[in-house]
């Protein structure tokens, strides 16, 4: 596949995510163990990977968010998630989701936010 | 016209709504090669969001916050009669592009923080549950010279019930009205915080941003149940 394709042809048409949990912030790896050996390949019918599924797991060596994974493949947010999620169902990425204000006091978020901004100032 | 590609989708939203102040630069510096990581130690991220109307200078004040260059992404709306594109092939259906810019800062070695620009007219509000979900909370940047300007993005932010805070961005031909004058214009409610701020400044850009984080602490606090 080379040349420009238009966005929704790389999810093979859907629009939504197979989990709906993706946040623009949500914190994403490629998991240590996924050997690409392992990994569907790219069938016929499109049903396995990708390249833009591969560039991902390239990308995701390290901690990148998914806002951060669009903007470094030049891909529209939502086929990101899409893809995201492809690969969060094969357990080939590690997902960290966004901290929530309800999993702790939200004053106890709040001060660790305050504590690092006057830090970094 | 149908754009064939992501690419000139892209170039219209540059073309439409890049910062005034941002525009000079090279859209292409938005998508830097080489990926600056978070540390493996990060266990997960809040954002904040910045908005106002086109050239209030979101992406500016994201900049002076911002660890890493500002990024920018894409997300596309389905938007009925927008008739700027079309990725599904159905013509009942149209899409339209909306850039986001945005920056990061590591807080700690555990808490990362997202700034994420949002436009604020009308025509994006389908994006903002989205967006909006889990947010700390949204700083309405305002323009003092074009207050009528904000009044969409106002409206908005009170439906969604998200803390808000107004910062008037200051220009250099900026009049500078006295707060009670803008309260009044804005029609803002009193627990409303207005700040003032420089977004080209980095600190009055982290002054601005640990106010309006002290202002949602002091919130949340007296919102504890006793």
């Amino acid at each position: 596949m080379s040349g420009p394709v238009r966005p929704y042809v790389i999810t093979g048409g859907r629009s939504r995510p197979s989990r709906n949990v993706l946040a623009l912030e949500s914190l994403v790896s490629t998991a240590p163990a996924a050997g690409l050996g392992d990994l569907p390949d790219l069938d016929a019918d499109g049903t396995g990977l990708n390249r833009e599924h591969l560039r991902i797991l390239e990308l995701c060596g390290e901690l990148l968010s998914v806002a951060e994974i669009a903007a470094y493949l030049s891909l529209p947010l939502g086929v990101v998630k899409v893809l995201i999620g492809d690969l969060w169902d094969l357990g080939a990425v590690h997902v960290r989701p966004p901290v929530q204000q309800a999993e702790r006091l939200p004053s106890t978020l709040l001060e660790e936010v305050l504590l690092g901004l006057r830090q970094l100032r | 016209m149908v754009s064939a590609n992501f690419a000139e989708a892209a170039r219209f939203a540059d073309a439409d709504f890049a910062e005034a102040n941002f525009a000079t630069a090279d859209p292409a510096a938005a998508v830097p090669t080489r990926p600056e990581y978070l540390p493996s130690t990060v266990q997960g991220a809040v954002k904040i969001l910045i908005t106002g109307p086109f050239g209030v200078g979101k992406t500016t004040l994201v900049g002076s916050l911002s660890e890493i260059a500002p990024l920018r992404t894409e997300e596309t709306m389905t938007a009925a009669g927008a008739g700027v594109d079309d990725l599904t092939g159905r013509p009942d259906k149209t899409t339209t592009t909306v850039a986001l810019d945005f920056g990061r800062i590591t807080l700690n070695p555990r808490l990362a923080l997202y700034l994420f620009g949002t436009p604020g007219q009308q025509r994006f509000w389908p994006l903002w549950d989205d967006l909006s979900r889990g947010a700390l909370g949204a700083i309405a940047l305002v323009d003092a010279r074009r207050i009528e300007e904000s009044f969409d993005v106002l409206g908005r932010l009170e439906e969604q019930r998200i803390p808000f805070a107004i910062a008037v961005n200051s220009f250099p031909d900026s009049p500078s009205y006295p707060e009670e004058e803008l309260r009044v214009a804005l029609d803002l409610l009193p627990e409303v915080p207005i700040l003032r701020c420089d977004a080209r400044d980095r600190r009055a850009a982290y002054d601005l941003l640990i106010d309006f984080v002290s202002h949602l602490h002091s919130t949340s606090v007296l919102e504890l149940p006793q």
